[in-house]
């Protein structure tokens, strides 16, 4: 913390100063990424407008979840980018397992992500195999879980509305849809419909825009955090094998890097926290981080947002306690 | 209308990236490694809204949120163009200290006077012997970091990808008795020669300076 003369804090232009540049490297790092995610979105909703390759993605609790995750090595994005993709198998009306499994495991479970875990941690193998399997554990709980609440109350009212829109007859009704005999038919494409290219760059632009927005809120927490809170603090129970995994945590959540480069952050403490803590860090980044969980808000409620934050905390939490008892 | 708007609001995204990158911003804020992409993206964006205003008009109005979401993009861009970065390092440094850095593996050992402050501290990290050092010629750059438990370091901040996971590394300095104490976040170049200390009963490698010249801070601060 920076100090005057007299030995007391500064909270002032230089703590403004510093808040307002970690804000703007965590925008401008994400930004690629999100186009990414969102020009992926935007070419997938284009070519394939009624998205029936989609729909006929498995839904099987087990199959779905994991058909997600392994769509995160054909589409290697992080958790930036990863949402908008997410979002568009959602509208396009594919199961919630295999989507789900692929917006949660998908930040980790991808070329580049586990090619930098292995460059981070050549030495440590374990890793290489732990951070996969565990990313893979937490999609399968999340997807059971979401699974159970009823959609209405799983996504938002928009989202919602574009899937019903997508999803087959014989899955909604028509009143619930929206369209047909009943109802006003709701803005957006039409099943089998290809939309003239203008019509989907303006639908990629909002969603930009949308997602940026929610992006800025995002960081800017993440930035106000870290200048404010000693990241010393979070280190200083290394040693304890439940404190370390849950200030690890909480690390991980603040930071709000990218999944892409986690592991190299990771690095500069791994020799100084448990290895169940170094797990938990490079589990929960990817899935919850304040710049993630704002990007979030386009496609849960709150009530179902709630649901994946303490279950992923859980879920990590069991992992490291797990892996500390195996490697202490 | 409202699809100008729009456009205006994605074009300023690109626009600022691509300022970001030209007036030398970005390398305060991101490694170098990254500005290819985020100069990609910044024309990406630019092309991508001219291409939307050009497009036919909406016939779907922004509902009020998302026009709210659209301004708040575009005022936090118009922003990000207006108000450098101006980080604290040594701020920025406090913030994240008790991180020692992890000893890499050096191929090949610089003659003492080429080291970096960087090369230097991961020397210490994997062969901490301060009397394998001592008389050593010191060449290094870094910025002033105040320390809680003793007198101010030199040190530089290492990044990953971006200013978010930097992580400081600082070696200790024997400062003039003659001259006030340096101020925090100054830059400064310090030729000398390695030293040893004896500090709360460890005895510890410290820069004995001989010139210590105040420097502007580097274009590209940052060290890998």
């Amino acid at each position: 913390m920076a100090r005057g003369p007299a030995g007391k804090a500064v909270i002032g232009v230089d703590k403004l100063g510093t808040m307002w540049a970690v804000f703007q490297g965590l925008m401008i790092e994400a930004l690629p990424f999100l186009v990414i995610g969102v020009v992926i979105a935007s070419l997938a909703r284009w070519l394939s407008p009624g998205g029936r390759w989609l729909q006929r993605l498995p839904a099987h609790p087990l199959l779905g979840p994991l058909t997600g995750a392994a769509l995160g090595f054909a589409l290697p994005a992080c958790e930036c980018g990863n949402v908008p993709v997410a979002r568009r198998l959602l509208a396009g009306g594919a199961p919630l397992a295999t989507a789900l499994g692929f917006l949660f495991a998908a930040p980790v479970l991808n070329p580049i992500v586990l090619a930098s875990t292995w460059a981070a941690f050549p030495d440590q193998p374990w890793l290489l195999a732990a951070r996969p399997l565990g990313a893979l554990a937490i999609a399968l709980v999340l997807t059971l879980l979401l699974r159970l609440l009823p959609e209405q109350d799983l996504l938002t009212s928009e989202l919602l509305a574009e899937r019903r829109l997508n999803q087959p007859l014989a899955e909604v009704s028509l009143l619930q849809r929206g369209s047909g005999l009943l109802g006003q038919r709701l803005p957006g494409p039409g099943a089998g419909q290809r939309l003239p290219a203008v019509e989907a760059l303006g639908h990629g632009v909002r969603e930009f825009l949308n997602l940026a927005a929610l992006l800025v809120l995002g960081c800017a927490i993440a930035a106000m955090v870290q200048t404010l809170l000693p990241r010393s603090w979070l280190l200083a129970v290394g040693d304890a094998p439940t404190l370390s995994i849950l200030s690890l945590m909480l690390l991980a959540v603040v930071v709000s890097v990218c999944s892409s480069v986690d592991a190299f952050l990771a690095l500069a403490f791994a020799a100084h926290v448990t290895p169940g803590a170094l797990l938990a860090f490079l589990l929960l980044g990817p899935v919850i981080d304040l710049k993630s969980l704002s990007l979030f808000g386009l496609l849960l409620r709150p009530r179902a947002l709630g649901l994946t934050v303490a279950s992923t905390a859980l879920v990590v939490l069991l992992i490291g306690q797990w892996i500390n008892l195996w490697k202490l | 209308m409202a699809m100008g708007w729009r456009s205006l609001c994605l074009g300023l995204w690109g626009a600022m990236l691509l300022i970001s990158f030209s007036t030398g911003r970005l390398n305060l804020l991101v490694r170098a490694p990254f500005h290819g992409a985020i100069v990609v993206t910044g024309v990406l964006l630019l092309g991508l809204a001219i291409l939307d205003w050009r497009g036919r008009p909406s016939r779907t109005a922004p509902r009020r949120r998302e026009a709210a979401s659209w301004l708040l993009a575009a005022l936090v861009a118009i922003a990000m163009v207006l108000i450098p970065p101006q980080p604290s390092f040594s701020d920025l440094a406090a913030n994240r200290s008790g991180e020692p850095l992890a000893p890499e593996e050096l191929s090949f050992v610089l003659p003492p006077a080429q080291r970096t402050l960087t090369d230097w501290v991961r020397l210490l990290v994997l062969e901490p012997d301060p009397r394998l050092y001592e008389g050593d010629p010191v060449r290094i750059q870094g910025f002033v970091l105040p320390m809680p438990d003793g007198p101010p370091q030199l040190a530089r901040l290492l990044v990953r990808c971006c200013i978010a996971d930097a992580t400081p590394i600082a070696l200790p300095v024997r400062w003039p008795q003659s001259s006030p104490p340096p101020q925090a976040d100054q830059w400064l170049a310090i030729e000398g020669v390695m030293g040893v200390e004896t500090r709360a009963g460890q005895v510890r490698s410290m820069v004995i300076p001989s010139r210590i010249v105040p420097i502007a801070r580097p274009a590209r601060p940052f060290e890998a």
